[in-house]
């Protein structure tokens, strides 16, 4: 080869570097993480012109597709004229009873016991002191200044608290509903029957804790978390 | 009148073409080539072209460094805590901005990286989210049809609670759509276990598990055109 006049062992060299340069972006592609948009050789119609859920549009002032209900309409099946099931309320005050659409039922329990893991145990824990994984790090974060940046946490209740004990249902569904204090509302995540399950899960929580603290009473709640007892027992029989 | 001799001038030898003495060395490297370039177009257009290639990996700026880790890994929420339409509806939703207030109107109000949840939340403006996992808009997708029949979002989206910045995990290119749909077994798991990343169906459960899921679930996943092309 070394005879070669240069032009040609030039061409020679250049063809073999060029040809190496598709293989290393392949490997290159596949190796890293990368940010660009990704790259459709054939489009057909994988990006077609019109709106779907949670999609931007420039056509109206908030630049959103989808639409909010003209105001002083109700779609159908959304007038919510039962107060009871819908607002925990019975003759302007709390509920006391569930209402007759969610009997309480061990499947309407599951579900509840489902639904409070979900949304309620990232703070009030899975037995429900207060103690959940996000109050933990809240807290810790607060007390750490290099990464406080302005926290102030409020830790949340504890749903055997005496004064929780004493709230009827439908105070336990307005709160689920609209939140109340530093809790935020859960209407839009939990549906109304879900939150039903929920106070009737909670309600077999608090029941569940009466028994088992009838032998430790007189010990305050911090002290029995140190312990872990009660804790322990309510986690072991649940999973 | 001219003769041809006039026309095309006076005949002369024609000089004869000679390949230079080094243009033998050629004929090995072109040999080399013939054999090559075949298998190398092959390679570079399988995998240039693939899904795979081209679709993981992908993973957008997004407008809030929103890590999956911490929420999702170290705090342990649940997918459906901000994912919440995902077992009722087609898509599961990008949460609004008052999910994330949930927490954060009191955890680290004054972070720099926070602003624009905030400026969202005072003034009602959509906080512009990249889309990591996009079907093409030919393609009909329904979330809940999957998470409710045991599918796990781990099969698809991978470990999400370990990453920082999300990335596509999966090519999610219909060849693999269709691996599942036609064997689906092996991408089962019990209900329950749907939104825990960390189960794997194929280590954490036996054959037998796998197999009663298939039939007490009654799945028979369709492989018509029409199941995705609507």
């Amino acid at each position: 080869m070394s005879n070669l006049p240069k032009p040609i062992l030039f061409a020679l060299l250049g063809t073999v570097v060029v040809a190496l340069i598709p293989p290393v972006l392949i490997v290159r592609m596949r190796t890293t993480k990368h940010s660009l948009p990704r790259i459709h050789w054939i489009q057909d119609m994988d990006n077609q012109g019109r709106f779907r859920a949670q999609h931007a549009n420039p056509m109206f002032a908030d630049g959103r597709a989808m639409r909010q209900p003209v105001a002083g309409t109700v779609a159908r099946g959304e007038l919510r004229a039962d107060t009871h099931y819908n607002h925990g309320v019975v003759a302007q005050a709390w509920a006391t009873t569930f209402p007759r659409q969610t009997r309480v039922t061990p499947d309407l329990l599951a579900r509840g016991q489902e639904r409070f893991v979900i949304y309620c145990t990232p703070c009030h824990g899975a037995s429900g002191y207060g103690d959940g994984l996000v109050n933990q790090r809240a807290l810790a974060v607060m007390g750490d200044p290099t990464r406080s940046k302005g926290t102030s946490w409020v830790e949340p209740k504890s749903i055997h608290d005496s004064d929780i004990l004493a709230q009827p249902v439908g105070q336990l569904f307005n709160t689920i509903t609209n939140g109340v204090r530093t809790m935020g509302s859960y209407e839009s995540r939990i549906n109304v029957h879900d939150r039903w399950a929920i106070i009737a899960y909670i309600r077999e929580l608090q029941k569940r804790e009466a028994s088992a603290s009838a032998d430790t009473r007189g010990v305050d709640r911090a002290d029995r978390k140190r312990v872990g007892e009660p804790d322990n027992q309510n986690e072991a029989r649940q999973s | 009148m001219r003769t041809p001799n006039e026309i095309d001038g006076p005949l002369e030898t024609p000089v004869r073409f000679v390949f230079p003495q080094w243009s033998n060395a050629l004929l090995p490297a072109v040999i080399v080539m013939m054999l090559v370039a075949p298998i190398y177009a092959a390679l570079v257009l399988t995998y240039g072209l693939s899904p795979v290639t081209h679709n993981v990996g992908y993973m957008p700026t997004q407008p809030i460094p929103f890590s999956h880790k911490i929420h999702a890994g170290e705090l342990g929420l649940d997918c459906r805590y901000c994912h919440n339409t995902v077992e009722d509806a087609a898509k599961a939703a990008i949460p609004p901005t008052q999910t994330c207030m949930t927490c954060h109107a009191q955890v680290q109000t004054q972070s720099e990286a926070l602003k624009p949840l905030w400026e969202s939340y005072s003034e009602g403006t959509a906080i512009r989210w990249q889309r990591v996992h996009d079907l093409p808009d030919f393609v009909y997708f329904n979330h809940s049809a999957h998470v409710e029949r045991g599918v796990g979002c781990a099969s698809c989206h991978g470990r999400i609670d370990q990453m920082d910045v999300v990335f596509q995990s999966e090519s999610l290119s219909m060849g693999w759509c269709l691996e599942c749909h036609r064997d689906p077994e092996p991408n089962l798991r019990p209900l329950d276990q749907v939104t825990n990343l960390a189960f794997d169906p194929l280590v954490d459960q036996s054959a037998e598990a796998r197999r009663g899921l298939l039939e007490g679930l009654r799945i028979t996943p369709s492989e018509g055109c029409s199941t995705c092309h609507r």
